[in-house]
């Protein structure tokens, strides 16, 4: 008895003190949500109040001037065009490198293996993209993302497949199914959780990023939402609430996609962390 | 064996090794090449010039103080996301009733872009703003500091930002480490009389080995390579004070010397390689050994 209500005391003193360290990360994400509702005096105090008025004009304005539409959907296209092109290709090739246990094959993990830790060469990606003769194209970004996502979509899927029994494989084969067929049919189905994860993780990393756009989208058409987001907040420094309800909706997409699929990403995290 | 070879047919590896070969390891290889050169932009013809690049990276100070900037970086993050990250890990692993929302929301940072977490610090660490505001109500104002401005302190400032958005990931890696240790090594330990530090230093820290390596490696190399940070909080400011490879790679693309540039990379890749791999053989070697 005196056991469990020391346990309870102590849980109830963690609790107490990860609620207060909570509060750390709540209040400069409320600032900036409330901020985005302000106006533009009212928002320069920085500090957490809620709006006097909710200014829900800020959200047409931003979305109005800083040319979100056309950002929005030049992100769409290339964080689902650059996922599902890294998921048909990393999960072939892992079904194959696992399945043949051969001195190739393992070397061929460790090449892509080598992706997670090199860090990417963008000045010469560029010379490569301009030599194929399509540099500043969606389409050298999309290629440039699925190639940068290989390794570690590689490795969660290898750890995967090497879980699904052989056996099943080779029944279809007996059947007289081949490569393509056993992996689409066999192979393909049973992956379907890892798919969901690596769209996940690829589909969140891409939408955040700004680098390869800094570096290789050369007309402001084609930018991706949170480079816009950047240009708007070098032009309009001045207008905290407009930044901030740019902001607000430049990580919309990643926060609805993590509300619908967290499941995904804590089960990727621990299949392809922990266990692989 | 051989059966099993002709049975799985090598082109489905082709799609994914090209793109990889094409828009990663050729860009790499290349530059290990223009490493040696003096390519630039401005000129047509491109000419070997041996270490003379690396020479000059060693003796110019701003390029210097990028990297030991990095090396900063790097370090503190590293320290700090793994140790915050596993007190949150244990603390969120017990029975609380306010667990699974206290997860989410110190998960939430990391899902967001650097660049809006970068955008939301920067008017909170002025001399006048939230932070400095704070200390001074509570009458610590002492502490307050010009977090952006003052060279000598501003590195440590962007890793604290780091710090902040990102443990929540490691977190999460290391709650998975926990789940997944059978709670009857607990049982037997507080059968024998072990107390919480005892349990923690026996069974939780050596059976979460494998998740602290990879959250180590994911740490260390992610630190290595930070750009976007840098970029959006300072733009390597105040002058030179918080230049970091990344930003020295972006100013040499800006400014032509591409040769320059990759050599930068170069060291990069090197130094990220010659950390990870003695990590990585460790990692595969207990694999094994599982």
């Amino acid at each position: 008895m005196s056991f469990t209500r020391k346990m309870a005391w102590r849980n109830y003193l963690v609790e107490g003190f990860l609620i207060l360290a909570s509060l750390l990360i709540i209040l400069p994400l409320l600032i900036m949500l409330f901020g985005s509702f302000m106006t533009s005096s009212e928002v320069l105090r920085f500090s957490l109040r809620l709006p006097q008025q909710w200014q829900f004009s800020n959200y047409t304005e931003v979305f109005r001037e800083g040319g979100l539409g056309r950002a929005f959907l030049n992100g769409m296209l290339i964080t689902s065009v650059s996922s599902i092109l890294n998921i048909f290709t990393s999960s072939a090739a892992s079904f194959i490198l696992v399945r043949r246990e051969t001195k190739m094959s393992g070397f061929l993990y460790m090449f892509f293996f080598m992706g997670l830790i090199a860090p990417m060469s963008t000045i010469t990606t560029i010379r490569v993209v301009q030599w194929m003769g399509f540099y500043g194209s969606i389409t050298s970004v999309i290629l440039i993302y699925a190639s940068l996502n290989t390794a570690f979509s590689v490795f969660l899927y290898s750890g995967f497949i090497r879980s699904i029994p052989k056996a099943l494989d080779e029944v279809a084969f007996l059947e007289g199914a081949n490569t393509f067929g056993v992996f689409f049919r066999i192979v393909t189905p049973l992956i379907v959780p890892v798919n969901a994860t690596v769209a996940i993780m690829v589909f969140m990393s891409v939408w955040n990023d700004i680098t390869i756009p800094l570096y290789f989208l050369t007309d402001s058409s084609d930018w991706t939402m949170p480079l816009s987001v950047y240009n708007f907040y070098g032009k309009y420094s001045r207008d905290w609430n407009l930044i901030f309800a740019d902001l607000v909706l430049t990580s919309l997409p990643v926060l609805i996609l993590y509300i619908f699929c967290q499941k995904y990403i804590v089960s990727g995290l621990t299949a392809g962390a922990v266990k692989g | 064996m051989n059966v099993s070879k002709k049975l799985y047919a090598y082109y489905l590896i082709w799609p994914a090794l090209l793109i990889y070969s094409i828009f990663f390891v050729l860009p790499a290889l290349a530059g290990l090449y223009y490493s040696f050169t003096d390519w630039r932009l401005d000129r047509d013809t491109i000419k070997f010039i041996g270490w003379d690049n690396f020479e000059r990276i060693f003796t110019d100070r701003t390029l210097l103080l990028a990297i030991k900037n990095t090396a900063i970086f790097a370090v503190v993050t590293v320290i700090g996301k793994n140790l915050l990250g596993i007190a949150l890990a244990v603390g969120l692993n017990m029975r609380l009733k306010t667990r699974n929302l206290l997860r989410a929301v110190f998960y939430s940072p990391s899902i967001l872009s650097v660049l809006v977490i970068s955008i939301v610090f920067t008017p909170m660490l002025r001399s006048d703003g939230t932070i400095n505001r704070i200390f001074e109500a509570v009458g610590l104002s002492s502490l307050s500091q010009a977090w952006l401005t003052n060279p000598a302190i501003v590195i440590w400032t962007v890793a604290a930002v780091s710090i902040w958005q990102h443990t929540g990931f490691q977190m999460a890696i290391y709650l998975a480490g926990l789940q997944s240790i059978s709670k009857e090594y607990y049982e037997a330990a507080t059968i024998d009389g072990a107390g919480s530090w005892r349990s923690f230093r026996s069974i939780t820290l050596p059976l979460l080995l494998p998740a602290i390596n990879i959250n180590l490696m994911l740490t260390l190399i992610g630190g290595l390579k930070v750009f976007s940070e840098v970029f959006v909080l300072t733009g390597g400011g105040p002058g030179n004070a918080s230049q970091v490879v990344g930003t020295i790679i972006l100013r040499s693309f800006g400014e032509g010397s591409w040769g320059l540039g990759t050599a930068v990379n170069t060291l990069l890749f090197a130094a990220v390689t010659i950390i990870a791999i003695p990590l990585l053989i460790f990692m595969r070697r207990k694999e094994v050994s599982e």
